[in-house]
């Protein structure tokens, strides 16, 4: 075999260890587990409570927006940390760098503001 | 959590500021400065006076693509920044001009549509223009994660794009399609990425290049590269990862697929070139194998599929999917001998040509769409008795497309077989009998639908003519200008940043 195509085997044996891998954890796990299935257990689980209504229902997705918003913030705290522990040794450069950055996150912010999705509906 | 910080900073020594030429980012901070500009404005301003977001867009690609003129200008030398992690050189160049102008084209084209439909305006330009920044980053990218910050930054917004006509459930569709490909492509890049980081300790290309050169490649070196190309394989919509191609280029509103089509794909065709020519020229046992395959199958099946579409816009769609196809043809030779430089020649031409001419095309499926509402060719029939410019036109770029001379598309495509040939190796002339043959193919579809435009009669006997609107007349005008321009003067496009100079810039 010539050894560009041993190459590629290297790529198919990774690909088959892959699939192996998740058939054999389901595998095991389907032999060894008991099964006695009753009406309580085949529920959906819903946080401890039961189900109410049927699974197709309309739900509120206001909160999305919060969601979008956090991770703005949460992205900034992320790389405001580090550089605020070192906040001396990166100086001015880094003073400024930093606050392009935020400006640049609070574009969203401002955006999501004066749109009007800060008022909750 | 302080604490392990202080400590890695202490351990990392004397840091020292990056110095930064200003001159040689200027076309990013323009772009920046103007994504916020049209938020901003967009934002205080009256919805009567939308329109000006378009005119402002323009202005500020036109103005992005001042810098990048001035510094082709002054001098030949390479800029580079970030330790050479950020490099500004003639192949940068030619491409941040590209990616500019692919961008001003699409926003002529966009203009009317988006103020008809009420679409977001300002949203819509501030989504575009972060996606030509990334586009315009990627093409100085020397470094893996750069890479991938200028891939993500230039494909979210064009997810968004793609779902703009939101209460269009095709237009979703489209969105969620490439969205969902997307990120499980940038998902196989990135594991790739981790491979070969993990195995040379560098995520910049030079020494990714060095530490595979030394010794033979281990396995999962092999398995990093070849994650590596398929994630971008994604991206250039390659068979078999072209799957999300057709729906979404259907589904999106025509000049985002014109978008799509031209700059998102070339920028695929940028960081696999600036890969295969820079970080990977150790492992061409490994990627010329896998690009020859890649290349020969998306010719073909794009092709074969191609020539039984009876929508405009799919037919096109798989027909750019083919075209990707010869892109790859040079890259898949380019470690063979002196097959290099001429492979990477071929590679720029071909994708400054295929972008004046694809956006023509779609430049055209816009001007026509208030007569072809279905978007089958058929209701294309009998387009010259009402709008001849326009099938003189659509004549020109379907033949340029085909390879037809004295049009563009056949410098391109001879300038792709140059390459081929020149390898000099049994692979080369295989790939390059298999793109003979789609050549062929692809004309026959390419002639279908000028046989409609100029024989078929028109569908509903209305043959009131088309008014075209004046900043799609000038796309048209920019489209046709470049397509005739390159072909007749193909010494142009060979001088234009002396493209000679391009792999040298490379670092090779």
């Amino acid at each position: 075999m010539s050894e560009f195509l041993r190459d590629y085997l290297t790529v198919v044996w990774f690909g088959a260890a892959g699939v192996l891998l998740g058939a054999l954890l389901f595998g095991i796990s389907a032999l060894i587990r008991p099964n006695h299935p009753t009406e309580q257990k085949v529920i959906a689980y819903e946080s401890g409570v039961d189900p109410v209504g049927i699974g197709w229902s309309q739900s509120q997705i206001r909160y999305y927006v919060f969601a979008l918003l956090f991770v703005i913030f949460d992205v900034e705290a992320v790389f405001l940390f580090p550089w605020a522990a070192a906040v001396e040794r990166y100086g001015t450069f880094g003073l400024v760098v930093m606050l392009a950055f935020i400006f640049l996150l609070l574009d969203g912010l401002i955006y999501a503001w004066k749109r009007g999705l800060l008022r909750w509906v | 959590m302080t604490g392990l910080i202080t400590s890695l900073i202490a351990q990392s020594g004397e840091w020292q500021a990056p110095t930064i030429d200003w001159h040689a980012i200027a076309p990013e901070l323009v772009l920046i400065v103007g994504i916020n500009l049209v938020l901003f404005i967009d934002l205080w301003i009256d919805e009567s006076r939308k329109w000006a977001m378009a005119t402002l867009t323009g202005i500020v690609l036109l103005a992005a693509f001042v810098p990048t003129v001035t510094l082709a200008v002054t001098g030949d030398d390479v800029r580079s920044m970030f330790d050479e992690r950020y490099v500004i050189d003639n192949y940068a160049l030619v491409l941040k001009a590209l990616f500019l102008l692919v961008g001003y084209v699409v926003v002529l084209m966009s203009q009317t549509q988006l103020e008809e439909g009420g679409y977001y305006q300002g949203e819509f330009y501030v989504l575009m223009l972060a996606s030509v920044l990334g586009m315009v980053m990627m093409t100085s990218s020397r470094d893996l994660v750069s890479m991938f910050v200028a891939l993500e930054l230039l494909s979210v917004p064009a997810y968004m794009l793609a779902a703009w006509r939101k209460r269009d459930g095709r237009s979703n569709e489209a969105g969620v399609k490439y969205y969902l490909l997307g990120v499980f492509a940038s998902g196989v890049m990135l594991y790739g990425m981790s491979l070969i980081f993990g195995t040379t300790g560098s995520t910049k290309l030079v020494d990714i290049a060095r530490s595979l050169g030394e010794g033979d490649l281990i396995a999962i070196q092999v398995l990093g590269v070849t994650f590596v190309i398929i994630g971008f394989a994604f991206k250039i919509s390659a068979v078999p990862f072209h799957t999300w191609a057709p729906d979404t280029y259907e589904g999106a509103p025509t000049p985002v697929t014109a978008f799509l089509s031209v700059a998102s794909k070339a920028a695929g065709f940028v960081a696999i070139s600036s890969l295969v020519f820079i970080a990977f020229p150790a492992a061409d046992e490994v990627y010329q194998p896998l690009l020859w395959v890649l290349s020969a199958l998306t010719m073909t099946i794009g092709n074969l599929i191609a020539l039984r579409q009876t929508n405009m816009v799919r037919m096109l769609a798989y027909s750019s999917v083919s075209q990707g196809g010869f892109i790859l043809m040079p890259l898949a030779v380019a470690g063979s001998g002196d097959a290099a430089e001429p492979a990477l020649k071929a590679v720029v031409v071909y994708l400054l040509i295929y972008a004046f001419t694809n956006l023509g095309a779609f430049a055209v499926v816009i001007a026509a769409a208030r007569k072809t509402p279905s978007g089958s060719i058929s209701s294309f029939g009998g387009l010259f008795v009402y709008a001849p410019g326009l099938t003189v036109l659509m004549t020109i770029f379907l033949a340029s497309l085909a390879g037809v001379p004295p049009l563009g598309g056949w410098f391109a495509k001879f300038g792709a077989f140059r390459a081929v040939l020149e390898a000099d190796t049994n692979a080369g002339y295989a790939l390059a009998v298999v793109g003979a043959v789609n050549t062929v193919i692809a004309t026959a579809y390419y002639m279908k639908v000028m046989r409609v435009m100029w024989m078929a009669d028109v569908p509903d006997g209305d043959i009131t003519p088309v008014v075209t609107p004046a900043p799609v007349q000038a796309a048209l005008a920019i489209t046709a200008a470049g397509t005739l321009a390159l072909g007749v003067l193909p010494s142009l496009v060979v001088r234009f940043g002396d493209i000679a100079d391009l792999s040298g810039a490379l670092g090779r």
